[in-house]
């Protein structure tokens, strides 16, 4: 019967799909998800491909020329591929993961899903993309020189966290963020408070500064897109006080240690002495900052793309976030594969050759991408430091302290209880410790079902 | 003298010119129902199918009979989540026909007819605006830190809560801006049924000394009455479905004090990935909504005025 059902299931999916949200029809308007068109032949021509290469990419409105600048350059490399390139605008990589796990089902044929860590191992566990190790070995000479120009650590992070079930190399790893602070000059200056010159600081000198600003300026000390949000909001605390959500393998929670609580307490007091905003509303984050009425943001590479909009890049600094045990940070990144339903393995393969290459990442990087490149010789050169804040280059020095963000297979499920239970601490809604024990018996729950 | 029937002075042709006539018909009903079978009638009927599957949209399906709607009723946040989507949906009704009444008598007051053209068009106005767009100028109207609400109430000294962030708010808020966005929907048709009661009825009552009270509780709303009743069950029917404002506002929190079915519905199914779990809810979700209509229709002869 299963079989069966099978047989019909890519035909009935898409309708299924409208079952599911049948109910929501009446009265939600939902924009239409662009078309998409999958298949074609790859054939080898000479010394290149040819065919059609269905590429996934999350990238909202403000990414999309960026990236649509950088599919140019590869059309004008290789014309006889054409790169069918389909930019989803989730908010988040879990929402991405939905939608492309939804596009999947419903038959679609995606030839490379661009995906972070947070929705890598949600492929990889589920055994749908190609081992990437023949492509390696007959293009090793290319592929020594990208692995040798980024992190080990990054590498070593796909490895451990980003393998198939047979333990295949599924992904090749892209750009990364880290998270640190963007400090406004202007406010640092007006309130006589000194910018840290290595670029550390400690919570206490943190909250220093704050209570500073705030006398003397009313500024908000600090915000960032998402003061509740797993990457940006929960993370960089955790991580400057020994702490995380999960033990390095990502089995098992620890999300209600000590060191947590004490994080997520102090992320608490800040909201409390008035030095983060309230969350729970929006406003925009980089008008105020350019307005001087915050004094720091919180983020990784993506702020950058902000502060050129407001001006604000020559009058911004960037430093590592505070400590309170040692350095810290989380880090996730792009990585690329081929899917098993590819029909286009080789032109697919071509396609990331073209991102590994130091030409793509500079490219990107000077266009406005939004991730600090992979390539430690981009990431340290004028495409990526021009028309930045000073010290951004402390992006890519923190991934020798970072901890990868730990995204279980259930990741969608686990970030939801992760930033519920953060929020509910930040508005003093419940006590630290009590929530996140509470939180740590659902992500128990949730990696042993 | 011979007598004809129907039969034989049918003319040449006129089977055909029929057929034809119903082929014509059914041609010009076919896209609606292409449309209907595809998109409704037949997802409907795959729902079912796929509550009896364990699915997680990237492996196959397997089957297992019952299993999620056994599952389903021993889910222990299932109470939660039906307690919030009928307290969303009662006060839905509560507020959208109080309101949307009051604002029809009123408008149906207006003399000046420009005025009048100008107040309907700004009440439905919102109803127009994508919920996108109405939840997140909410969103920064509400933000506890640089909202306009809180600035202006911080500067006579009243302290705001923080609406969507703090349970006890986060869903009443929801409820007063799913108000403000659709409450002209339900002021236009009690308008329109506002102006269908017969003036001599009112001017009978006012003659027989009836005070405006009087006028409204026994002309006006009986005459009304059947108006309210297909307002009722569609504001229902709406209500027990809002996801788009939740989602993209609170996304059911905090601490699931938001979360409605759909929104259950929507979590199961595209972020825990159990399409067969999902379908069972959507299932719960059609029947909670035919069974409520259904009881409307009962009741509806203890106070709908037929005509």
């Amino acid at each position: 019967m299963t079989t069966k059902f099978n047989r019909w299931r890519n035909a009935g999916v898409i309708v299924t799909m409208s079952a599911l949200t049948l109910t929501m029809a009446a009265c939600s308007g939902s924009d239409a998800e662009p078309d998409a068109s999958g298949g074609g032949t790859a054939v080898a021509s000479g010394d290149g491909t040819s065919g059609e290469v269905t590429f996934a990419y999350l990238g909202d409105a403000s990414q999309q020329d960026a990236f649509e600048a950088m599919f140019s350059v590869f059309n004008e490399q290789y014309p006889d591929i054409k790169l069918n390139a389909q930019g989803i605008p989730s908010g988040d990589w879990a929402t991405f993961s939905n939608t492309v796990a939804t596009r999947l089902a419903g038959g679609e044929k995606i030839d490379i899903i661009q995906i972070a860590t947070e929705g890598q191992r949600l492929f990889a566990s589920k055994g749908l993309l190609e081992p990437l190790e023949p492509y390696f070995e007959r293009d090793q000479e290319f592929v020594d020189d990208y692995f040798d120009d980024i992190s080990p650590r990054l590498a070593q992070f796909n490895e451990t966290y980003a393998s198939d079930p047979d333990g295949n190399v599924v992904f090749v790893p892209g750009g990364f963020n880290t998270v640190g602070m963007y400090l406004n000059k202007q406010v640092f200056d007006e309130s006589g408070v000194e910018i840290p010159a290595d670029g550390n600081w400690t919570w206490d000198e943190f909250v220093e500064a704050g209570e500073t600003i705030k006398a003397k300026t009313g500024a908000y000390l600090v915000s960032s897109d998402a003061p509740s949000g797993y990457f940006t909001g929960v993370m960089p605390w955790l991580t400057t006080n020994g702490a995380s959500t999960f033990d390095d393998t990502w089995t098992t929670p620890t999300f209600d240690s000590p060191a947590a609580v004490e994080a997520a307490e102090f992320a608490r007091s800040l909201v409390e002495m008035g030095l983060s905003p309230e969350p729970g509303g929006q406003f925009d984050m980089y008008t105020q900052f350019a307005q001087g009425n915050l004094a720091v943001i919180q983020g990784g590479r993506w702020p950058t793309i902000n502060l050129r909009e407001v001006d604000m890049v020559d009058s911004t600094v960037f430093v590592q976030t505070p400590t309170n045990v040692s350095n810290g940070s989380p880090v996730g990144w792009d990585a690329w594969n081929i899917t098993k339903e590819s029909e286009n393995k080789e032109a697919a393969w071509t396609f990331i050759k073209f991102l590994m290459s130091t030409e793509a990442g500079e490219y990107f990087a000077t266009v406005g991408g939004t991730i600090v490149p992979a390539r430690e010789s981009v990431a340290a050169s004028a495409a990526f430091t021009d028309n930045a804040p000073e010290f951004s280059t402390r992006l890519s020095e923190a991934m020798d302290f970072a901890t990868a963000i730990p995204s279980p297979d259930r990741g969608a499920e686990v970030q939801k209880v992760i930033e519920e239970a953060w929020l509910t601490i930040l508005t003093g809604n419940g006590d630290a410790q009590e929530t996140l024990s509470k939180a740590q018996q659902e992500l128990t729950a949730l990696v042993n079902d | 003298m011979s007598t004809i029937s129907h039969k034989e002075v049918r003319r040449p042709g006129q089977v055909a010119r029929r057929r034809r006539t119903a082929l014509t018909g059914w041609m010009f009903l076919s896209p609606a129902m292409v449309v209907f079978l595809t998109f409704v009638a037949g997802p409907f009927v795959y729902a079912f199918g796929l509550a009896l599957y364990d699915w997680d949209l990237l492996t196959p399906a397997e089957f297992i009979g019952l299993n999620n709607f056994v599952e389903l009723f021993q889910d222990p946040e299932l109470p939660r989540v039906l307690l919030n989507t009928f307290v969303f949906a009662f006060a839905s009704i509560v507020t959208h026909l109080v309101f949307g009444l009051l604002l029809a008598l009123g408008v149906d007051q207006l003399i000046s007819r420009s005025l009048s053209y100008f107040v309907r068009v700004s009440i439905f106005f919102p109803f127009l605006v994508s919920w996108a767009a109405v939840s997140l100028l909410w969103k920064y109207v509400l933000d506890p830190s640089f909202g306009y609400f809180a600035y202006y109430l911080g500067l006579i000294g009243i302290e705001t809560p923080n609406f969507f962030s703090d349970p006890a708010w986060a869903l009443p808020a929801i409820i007063f801006i799913d108000l403000w966005r659709t409450l002209g929907f339900t002021f236009i048709i009690l308008l329109a049924g506002l102006q269908t009661v017969p003036r001599e009825l009112l001017e009978a009552a006012r003659t027989d000394g009836a005070n405006a009270w009087q006028t409204l509780w026994n002309v006006t709303i009986p005459m009304m009455s059947p108006i309210l009743f297909f307002a009722t069950i569609i504001t229902f029917i709406g209500a027990f479905q809002i996801f788009d404002p939740i989602q993209i506002i609170t996304k059911g929190g905090p601490n699931n004090s938001t979360t409605t079915m759909v929104m259950y519905l929507y979590e199961k199914g595209f972020q825990a990935f159990d399409m067969g779990y999902a379908s069972a809810v959507a299932i719960l979700v059609f029947i909670i909504i035919m069974g409520v209509t259904l009881l409307q229709f009962w009741g509806r002869r203890k106070w709908v005025h037929e005509a």
